[in-house]
């Protein structure tokens, strides 16, 4: 019988993981982590084969956020920090991916997200195996967690 | 002398319709009213004058320039005002000069009625151009037209105006007709009746009781035209695409709904039931798949009561220019996809096989909706910048009087050679430049030579993925200016304009340091538009037409 590989799920809530244990749980074994923190601590416990990411985190505290307020805000907005801590939430999965690679991290990272071509682009340069679907769509999710990088459309 | 009765009557019903009517008399009072408000409380006329601009009044125009014009309110309604009316003139002046697509040449006016109300006086010369532009645009002439006699209709052109609207071939727009129809019915009737003579020298040999009689008709025929004009223009709400057209003031708004909308529920709810749904579409679902679907359609907050809420925050937020409920046939559709949805919880349970057709329309109705709503998203208003754009705006700024009176030793502007779009009304941006560009070219006026300008862009990556479009206008006048200023609006000279504006699209200003060529860089920040949206979408387009199939 062939072992499971192992999916790291990272989002605010619970839904990814409880899609992932419905849809790909006969061929992934699935762990949840809902920060940057914890889901080092599990990588580093674990392991993981490959990574499901939630990009909008906005039911973290900016505690527990990658990235800082002020500091953004004043890069980016003009000092506006409500803006700003928006900014964090709304993108922290892409920041939290940052922080695993930073930490050696290099497992293939996909989002459940349409994002323009450009930026999937931008993100692969940054962080390299990455890919992401548009929609909750287990065949899709199934297939670009399995895609190796060079295969990336 | 003797009174009479009678006269005495006429004399009260004339008195009746004329100040029921708001006629000349009762313009003046409100006009010395208004302007006795506006020096007393500008900030209060102003206030006044931004709600009637919101709520499309065509009084808007008139309440901006009452606003007292020494005051910090006043300057800026009046900088803005006068800023819109030179696009306004410019939108006039194309469509005369004969430009091909009446489209292009219209494509300002949403950026215009963005920044302040039109000057009534407009309306009209607007109406003929877009009815003698080739092709001609008769629907919206017509709009104009009824504009044009709404804000005045004691005007000396409005039976000429009367006269073409009729004119007008309105086949295309059943509804523009009818509107059309009634304000010249209501015009006719009052020509009618309503003029008869309400002055003492008309009324002269008339007998008294048909006097009587006559002035009670002309208070009613002006009562029905005051009722008329109020309802047909009683602010609408529209679709919310057409709404995202008109009002570009209005895309930070519906992005951020719109996502919101997509996200929360028509992502995490509707979106993430597709694969339950589709095996039990095929038969095949698992009890674990069925609580799943069922959790997310049924569990938690009701849908409706979702959906609802989704409703009442884009009311909230973009008020009664946008009317989802009844105007929005997608909204319609996506509703009725919800309650049916909702509906079939008892069906589902009770008998699966006759209930799971419809779920699946109703879910594949949600799926095309959410498709349509990530189209609209993409398409609201990108602006390329480029050196075309920057040469633009210099020049223009440089064509102006006190600007052009500064002679430059160097101009320097230089973009990108790659497109890079941003997601700001072209207009909006033009202005914020124009006030940037301007400032500049003024302050390095004020001190020796040499005096030089550059404008210039840079693109950076994120760690996001996100690319931000910052361009600088830099300087050689040692005058400081800083960022707090700037956005506090103390700093004049359209500084704090150019900050509200940049607010609505997420952007920021910022002041940075001089490099040793220039002294200082006022620099804007945008998000840069990535990609062509409508072809970004298409992964996410053809997994929900699988999913509908």
């Amino acid at each position: 019988m062939t072992e499971k590989r192992r999916l790291l799920v990272i989002e605010d809530g619970h839904e990814y993981a409880e899609f992932a244990r419905l849809f790909l749980g006969d061929v992934y074994e699935i762990e949840a982590a809902h920060s940057a923190d914890s889901a080092l601590a599990l990588l580093d416990a674990h392991g993981a084969d490959v990574l499901l990411v939630d990009l909008r985190f906005d039911r973290v505290a900016p505690e527990g956020l990658v990235g800082d307020v002020d500091e953004t805000a004043r890069r980016l907005f003009g000092g506006d920090r409500a803006r700003a801590l928006r900014h964090l939430q709304d993108q922290q999965g892409a920041l939290v991916l940052g922080a695993l690679r930073a930490k050696g991290h290099r497992q293939r990272a996909v989002f459940v997200h349409d994002f323009p071509s450009r930026r999937l682009e931008n993100l692969r340069t940054l962080y390299g195996d990455v890919d992401a679907v548009a929609s909750f769509d287990a065949a899709a999710i199934r297939a670009a967690l399995s895609r190796s990088q060079r295969a990336a459309p | 002398m003797r009174s009479n009765p009678l006269a005495a009557v006429l004399a009260l019903v004339v008195a009746l319709v004329i100040a029921s009517c708001g006629g000349p008399a009762s313009d003046a009072r409100d006009r010395d009213r208004d302007a006795t408000t506006s020096r007393t409380t500008s900030a209060a006329a102003w206030q006044r004058a931004l709600a009637l601009w919101g709520e499309r009044d065509v009084r808007a125009y008139a309440a901006w320039r009452a606003v007292d014009p020494v005051s910090p309110e006043g300057r800026e309604a009046q900088r803005r005002l006068d800023d819109a009316d030179t696009i306004y003139r410019s939108v006039i002046s194309r469509l005369r000069a004969g430009e091909a697509d009446a489209e292009a040449s219209l494509a300002a006016l949403p950026g215009a009625l963005a920044l302040a109300p039109i000057d009534p006086r407009l309306y009209l010369p607007l109406a003929r151009a877009l009815r003698d532009h080739q092709p001609p645009d008769l629907v919206r002439a017509a709009k104009y037209y009824l504009r044009f006699l709404a804000s005045d209709p004691d005007d000396a052109e409005a039976e000429a105006a009367v006269r073409e609207v009729r004119a007008l071939d309105l086949s295309s727009s059943p509804e523009t007709a009818t509107s059309v129809r009634a304000t010249v019915r209501a015009f006719d009737a009052a020509r009618r009746s309503g003029t008869l003579a309400l002055t003492p020298a008309r009324a002269e040999g008339v007998p008294p009781a048909a006097l009587v009689a006559s002035g009670i008709a002309a208070g009613l025929a002006l009562a029905a035209i005051g009722a008329l004009l109020a309802a047909l223009l009683r602010p609408r709400g529209s679709s919310l695409a057409r709404a995202s057209e008109a009002s570009p003031e209005l895309h930070p708004a519906i992005t951020y709904l719109v996502g919101c909308l997509r996200h929360e529920l028509l992502k995490h709810r509707i979106g993430a039931a597709s694969d339950a749904l589709a095996a039990l579409v095929r038969g095949e679902a698992t009890p674990q798949q069925r609580a799943f679907l069922h959790g997310r359609l049924f569990g938690g907050e009701p849908l409706l009561a979702a959906w609802e809420g989704h409703l009442r925050a884009f009311e909230r937020a973009l008020g009664p220019r946008v009317d989802l409920r009844r105007r929005d046939r997608s909204f319609r559709d996506a509703a009725r996809a919800i309650a049916a949805i909702q509906r079939l919880e008892g069906p589902l349970a009770r008998d699966p096989g006759a209930a799971v057709p419809d779920l699946a329309r109703a879910h594949a109705k949600l799926r095309a909706f959410d498709r349509e709503l990530a189209r609209l998203a993409a398409r609201l208003v990108r602006t390329r910048v480029d050196e075309i754009l920057l040469r633009e705006v210099v020049s223009e700024v440089q064509s102006e009087y006190s600007a052009g009176m500064v002679a430059l030793d160097e101009v320097r502007i230089h973009a990108p050679s790659e497109p890079v779009d941003v997601e700001v009304f072209r207009v909006d941006l033009v202005l914020v430049l124009k006030n940037l560009v301007r400032n500049a070219i003024l302050a390095v006026g004020r001190d020796p030579a040499p005096r030089r300008l550059a404008v210039d862009v840079s693109v950076d990556v994120e760690a996001t993925g996100e690319e931000m479009v910052r361009i600088h206008v830099r300087d050689t006048s040692p005058e400081t200016i800083t960022a707090d200023a700037i956005r506090e609006r103390r700093a004049d000279r359209g500084l704090g304009l150019v900050s509200a504006a940049l607010a609505r699209y997420d952007a920021a200003i910022s002041v940075e340091p001089g490099d040793g060529e220039f002294a200082k860089a006022v620099t804007l920040r945008f998000f840069r538009a990535l990609g062509d949206a409508d072809n970004d979408n298409e992964s996410a387009l053809a997994s929900a037409e699988r999913e509908a199939a």
